[in-house]
């Protein structure tokens, strides 16, 4: 590991989230009774098919989902909603269009009050270290996807959280783009040092990026194993030709086709 | 190689809108031209030329006939139309952010929307009688429905994504309404606040011209009672010509206002 240093712990206990039912559907139990820590500094994969409750359970360590039963602590203290040391990724990328780069990175910083010029000057750092120098006055519509995200990542950087909530945000991609960003997140990363609690359907994904896969089943949503994926880092270029990294994804694989309903 | 390439693209563009401003000053060319050889043609007292046309147009500029009505047309259009806006947008905000309030209001705006306008004008009349305060409320009717649709229009398309996002940055309510929900709908605002002052022209002339005889309304009856043809058309030219020019203006502001718009619903 060697990645003991500081930084708060998350500890979600007995988390449970029922959706009630709406016209025509059945009520859906997202999460039932989940237990999990997660440790400081740690890059921790949440993995499962569709439907499993890791979207749910990304939300309420966010503070945007309300749960039923259960509650989630960071550093010991109860989460009751959004706060400063979480900033999250998201799927869709979220990207207001009437904004440009800049302003959009720096939406975080204008909610919290941080004057213009300092926020731009932050924004325009931000907008260079994921790659996107001289887009800085471009708007959405005129990026590609992975150019968005890389807006959204920035944007969640640009407020320096300890922790980083992302929610399958490279699933939209295309399979070039996805390894790109991966990469670029990993670089962006040994060097800021985060919490990171990542949302993925792809065990590919899950392997290359994680510290731990926490392996989810659906509906409903619990815990069903939790893999420690003891790959070098930094992560070699060449990870697919590590023993360990085959051997993860068998193992995955028979653990989800077991799944299948 | 590549100065070259801007340089054909730019006067590209600039070809292409002076052929765009050729072509609308042609068509207007032909249509008074048009007009022209047909009232020589049909020699009529009730159809004036349009050199006929234009020349009384230049003598009513510099009288104060002309612009004491265009004052008092005016007031009642400007009074009724701050009014409609204020309302309007207050009214498609809460009905577009709050479900209770739409359905509760729903009947009414369909009422307003479906009802021709000039069948309420005896009422409102009759109720207030003919004052300013007629002439500012009926204006205020015929612009406040279309404001209130658009404004309830451009919130629908605020996407749910981003109210998470914001939240998620820890976004109050009052930021999120201000720098989400408003920001958001701000085009489709202008856009019904551009509709809503052609409405309210038209509530303007319609209420001078069917019961209170005053402003621009009554001017275009007493020429038309007094067959000046060349008078009455000028009258009716000042009237196009500002509901043209107040439209291209919040055009512009538009344009200005929300580039990312794009091209719009409306053009």
């Amino acid at each position: 590991m060697g990645r003991q240093r500081g930084g708060p712990v998350i500890e979600l206990r007995n988390c449970s989230k029922r959706y009630p039912s709406q016209l025509g559907q059945a009520a859906v139990d997202a999460l039932e009774g989940v237990d999990l820590t997660i440790r400081p500094e740690e890059f921790v994969c949440l993995l499962g098919p569709s439907g499993c409750g890791k979207t749910t359970l990304l939300k309420a360590i966010a503070g945007l989902v309300s749960l039923d039963e259960g509650e989630v602590y960071i550093d010991g203290d109860l989460v009751t909603g959004p706060g400063p040391d979480r900033a999250m990724v998201f799927q869709d990328f979220a990207l207001l269009p009437w904004a440009d780069v800049v302003t959009n990175v720096a939406f975080g910083l204008e909610l919290r009050g941080v004057p213009k010029a300092t926020r731009e000057k932050k924004a325009f750092e931000l907008v260079q270290a994921v790659g996107l120098a001289g887009f800085d006055h471009h708007f959405p519509r005129q990026l590609s996807g992975g150019m968005q995200q890389r807006v959204g990542l920035a944007r969640a950087l640009a407020v320096d959280p300890q922790i980083l909530l992302m929610d399958e945000p490279f699933g939209a991609l295309d399979a070039l783009t996805r390894r790109l960003l991966q990469e670029d997140l990993l670089t962006l990363l040994d060097r800021r040092r985060k919490t990171v609690v990542f949302v993925t359907h792809s065990m590919d994904e899950a392997v290359r990026l994680g510290d731990r896969v926490v392996l989810m089943t659906p509906r409903p949503g619990q815990v069903r194993d939790i893999v420690e994926v003891g790959l070098p880092r930094p992560r070699p270029p060449d990870l697919e030709k590590h023993p360990r990294f085959a051997e993860l994804l068998e193992y995955l694989w028979q653990q989800l086709r077991e799944m299948r309903p | 190689m590549n100065y070259a390439l801007n340089g054909r693209l730019g006067t590209g563009r600039l070809a292409k809108r002076t052929t765009r401003a050729g072509l609308q000053a042609l068509s207007l060319a032909t249509f008074a031209l048009g007009w022209e050889l047909l009232a020589r043609r049909l020699d009529s007292l009730l159809l004036p030329g349009f050199v006929e046309t234009i020349a009384a147009l230049v003598r009513l500029l510099t009288t104060s006939l002309l612009w004491e009505a265009v004052w008092l047309s005016n007031q009642a259009m400007v009074l009724g139309f701050s009014l409609a806006a204020v309302f309007g947008i207050l009214l498609g905000l809460l009905m577009g952010r709050w479900r209770p309030a739409a359905r509760y209001l729903d009947p009414y705006l369909n009422i307003l929307l479906a009802t021709p306008k000039a069948a309420l004008i005896p009422i409102v009349i009759m109720a207030t009688g003919l004052g300013l305060l007629s002439r500012v409320l009926i204006t205020f009717s015929y612009a406040l429905v279309v404001i209130t649709i658009n404004v309830r229009a451009g919130l629908s398309l605020i996407d749910p994504g981003w109210i998470e996002m914001s939240r998620s940055f820890g976004a109050t309510e009052s930021q999120l309404w201000r720098k989400v929900f408003i920001r958001g709908a701000f085009p489709a605002i202008l856009t019904g606040l551009r509709l809503g002052l052609a409405r309210a022209v038209s509530g303007m002339i319609t209420v001078e011209l069917l019961l209170v005889a005053l402003g621009l309304g009554r001017l275009i009856l007493d020429f038309q009672g007094r067959f000046d043809s060349g008078r009455l058309y000028a009258t009716v030219l000042v009237v196009v010509a500002e509901a043209v020019a107040l439209l291209q203006l919040f055009r512009w502001l538009e344009r200005r206002v929300a580039p990312w718009a794009g091209n719009g619903v409306d053009r």
